[in-house]
């Protein structure tokens, strides 16, 4: 009964949904002119956090959870302050110093993190949420789920919930005084200025979000995993996630949706592109520089959907 | 321990000379062009390679397969200007991350295609050469040491000869300061900034056979590592400052053999990464820097 709900695709689904968190977590930076390459660092700080919280306290998820997400926004407050002098490229090589950095603290801090192994036995979220229903007296049985059908199906739609939240305060933000900020500030930072608006303050907040975003996906990653090491974190995380965002179209929040969807359901799909993945996004970087900078999707095209379909348009 | 306390200088010396020229090629491209390119450190990378499937596989002698290693690492410049960066160039509407992105995607795409010829272990960079060694005293020198510190030096002495006397040089200088006035006044901006690329790409290939022949192997993985140490350097010294380069090189080099041989080994690498934050943070325009910070 209900075969449909194949673990194997629930799970390519969770992990659709991290990354479409990772890939908001560059473009809401990015959205203030601020490219971020520590994305992956800030993931790492997230993941091990709610980690070893939940294993060596036996702390619940959720606080764990939560944790990650918040040491990792206030590291983002911490470095997005001093980072505000630099601007371009410069933010982008000290913000990869950082996630580099990061990783090598969490390499050779063998005591707590052991080392480059990781840690293993993070406490699952599917295995929690069963024992949770089944304290209610509910078996997964009853509607017809096999116990891993259950489980990954619940964590899929947690995560499911948890990114349509993520989206419906993004696209509120984008259209309030704080999303217009950003782009101001994004367009020309001097005009935004002397129009009085609070560079500092944006610049650190669009930071901080990003920061606070990487952390809660690192998180949710380190629980949906049970097993996180540092070469989860490594750069080319942090490329493969700038990959999502520049792929589907920084200029538009679903452009990071989009990016993040197909392209981690390609390798998937076409089992022949896995072992190449890399060599492509390369070739691909390079193309879309040249070709189409602002990626995929972009005003212009969502327009042009929008004027065929009359009232269903893209979130923005 | 004042022998070892010797030792270790020439050890930080030859690792500084080598992270100096990497440097000079990241520094010379973001001094013409003022984009940082993130792919450097994979066509050092091919250049080490060049030179262990030169020697070891063809047998051929090493002056030859330092001359392939130019050759092809040159050759990759070529393209890289050609195809990654000058599409950009002038291109309304693009930003400033552009070639930044587009030379990431070179380097993922260099990282990985080695990867899958070479193979994901370290190679062995097999010669002679790396074995003969003089006693000066209590210290052991190796020749390869003294060849690669002698090479750099050459390296950076012909550089600054080059761009401070040679017509071309002052081309490149003049486009350097300013492409438009440049181009105004006669000098070939297209050729100068296509030279430029090539010309960093060729020092990247000679830095990557002097590598395997000091650390005796070479990896698809070394180009990052080594990459972002050049970044590092040319934060430290001041970007697109040849000097700076220079001195940048020369302390990562010293400070990383010291922390080896007297502190944790496992913050070998932290080192350059702790080094550009700071250097941004304090110092954004780097020691020899003079111009401030700001978005290219």
């Amino acid at each position: 009964m209900l075969d449909f709900i194949n673990p194997y695709y629930l799970q390519i689904g969770s992990f659709i949904l991290i990354n479409i968190l990772l890939a908001i977590s560059v473009y809401v930076p990015l959205s203030s002119g601020q490219l971020s390459l520590g994305s992956a660092g800030f993931m790492a700080v997230g993941a091990y956090t709610s980690a070893l919280l939940t294993i060596n306290f036996d702390l619940p998820i959720y606080i764990g959870v939560l944790a990650g997400a918040c040491v990792a926004g206030i590291l983002g407050i911490v470095i997005g302050i001093p980072s505000l002098r630099l601007t371009g490229v410069y933010l982008a090589i000290a913000t990869l110093g950082l996630g580099e950095v990061i990783r090598v603290i969490f390499v050779n801090w063998d005591s707590v993190t052991k080392g480059s192994i990781g840690l293993t036995g993070v406490p699952q979220i599917g295995r929690e949420l069963l024992t949770l229903v089944r304290g209610f007296g509910f078996q997964p049985d009853m509607i017809g789920l096999k116990n891993n059908q259950f489980v990954y199906l619940m964590v899929f739609l947690l995560l499911f919930i948890i990114v349509i939240a993520t989206l419906l305060f993004f696209v509120r933000q984008q259209n309030s005084r704080v999303g217009r900020s950003f782009s101001s500030i994004q367009m020309d930072e001097k005009a935004a200025e002397s129009m009085g608006i609070n560079i500092m303050y944006f610049k650190v907040l669009a930071f901080a979000q990003g920061a606070f975003l990487a952390g809660l996906a690192g998180a949710l990653f380190a629980h949906v995993m049970g097993y996180i090491s540092p070469s989860d974190f490594s750069y080319h995380r942090a490329v493969e996630i700038l990959i999502f965002t520049v792929f589907g179209g920084s200029e538009v929040i679903i452009g990071s949706i989009f990016g993040a969807v197909f392209l981690t359901l390609m390798p998937e799909v076409l089992r022949f592109v896995s072992e190449y993945r890399y060599i492509i996004y390369g070739i691909m970087l390079v193309i879309l520089m040249a070709v189409r900078p602002q990626g995929i999707l972009d005003i212009h095209l969502l327009g042009r959907f929008k004027g065929i379909k009359g009232s269903k348009g893209g979130a923005r | 321990m004042i022998r070892l306390l010797l030792e270790q200088l020439i050890n930080g010396i030859t690792l500084g000379s080598i992270y100096a020229i990497v440097a000079l090629g990241f520094t010379l491209v973001f001094g013409v062009l003022g984009i940082i390119n993130m792919a450097h450190g994979e066509i050092f990378m091919v250049g080490a390679f060049v030179g262990v499937m030169t020697t070891g596989v063809l047998g051929w002698p090493l002056w030859l397969s330092f001359i392939a290693s130019i050759v092809v690492t040159a050759i990759l410049g070529y393209l890289l200007e050609r195809m990654t960066l000058r599409p950009l160039r002038g291109k309304k509407g693009v930003s400033h991350l552009a070639p930044l992105i587009s030379t990431i995607g070179v380097s993922i795409l260099l990282e990985n295609l080695s990867h899958h010829i070479f193979g994901a272990g370290n190679k062995p960079f097999r010669t002679e050469f790396a074995e003969i060694s003089i006693e000066f005293g209590q210290v052991t020198v190796y020749l390869v040491q003294i060849v690669i510190f002698v090479i750099s030096i050459i390296l950076m002495i012909g550089l600054s000869i080059w761009l401070s006397k040679t017509k071309a040089g002052k081309a490149l200088r003049a486009t350097a300061e300013n492409l438009e006035t440049a181009s105004i006044l006669g000098v070939d901006t297209k050729k100068i900034i296509t030279l430029t690329v090539v010309i960093a790409s060729a020092m990247g290939g000679i830095a990557g056979i002097l590598v395997g022949m000091a650390f005796n192997s070479v990896s698809p993985q070394m180009g990052l590592a080594i990459g972002l140490k050049g970044l590092a350097i040319i934060i430290l010294g001041g970007m697109g400052n040849v000097k700076g380069a220079m001195v940048g090189g020369l302390l990562l080099g010293l400070s990383e053999t010291f922390l080896v041989a007297y502190g944790d080994s496992g913050y070998r690498d932290a080192i350059a990464f702790i080094m550009i934050i700071l250097i941004l943070l304090i110092r954004p325009q780097g020691i020899f820097g003079s111009k401030i910070a700001e978005g290219r």
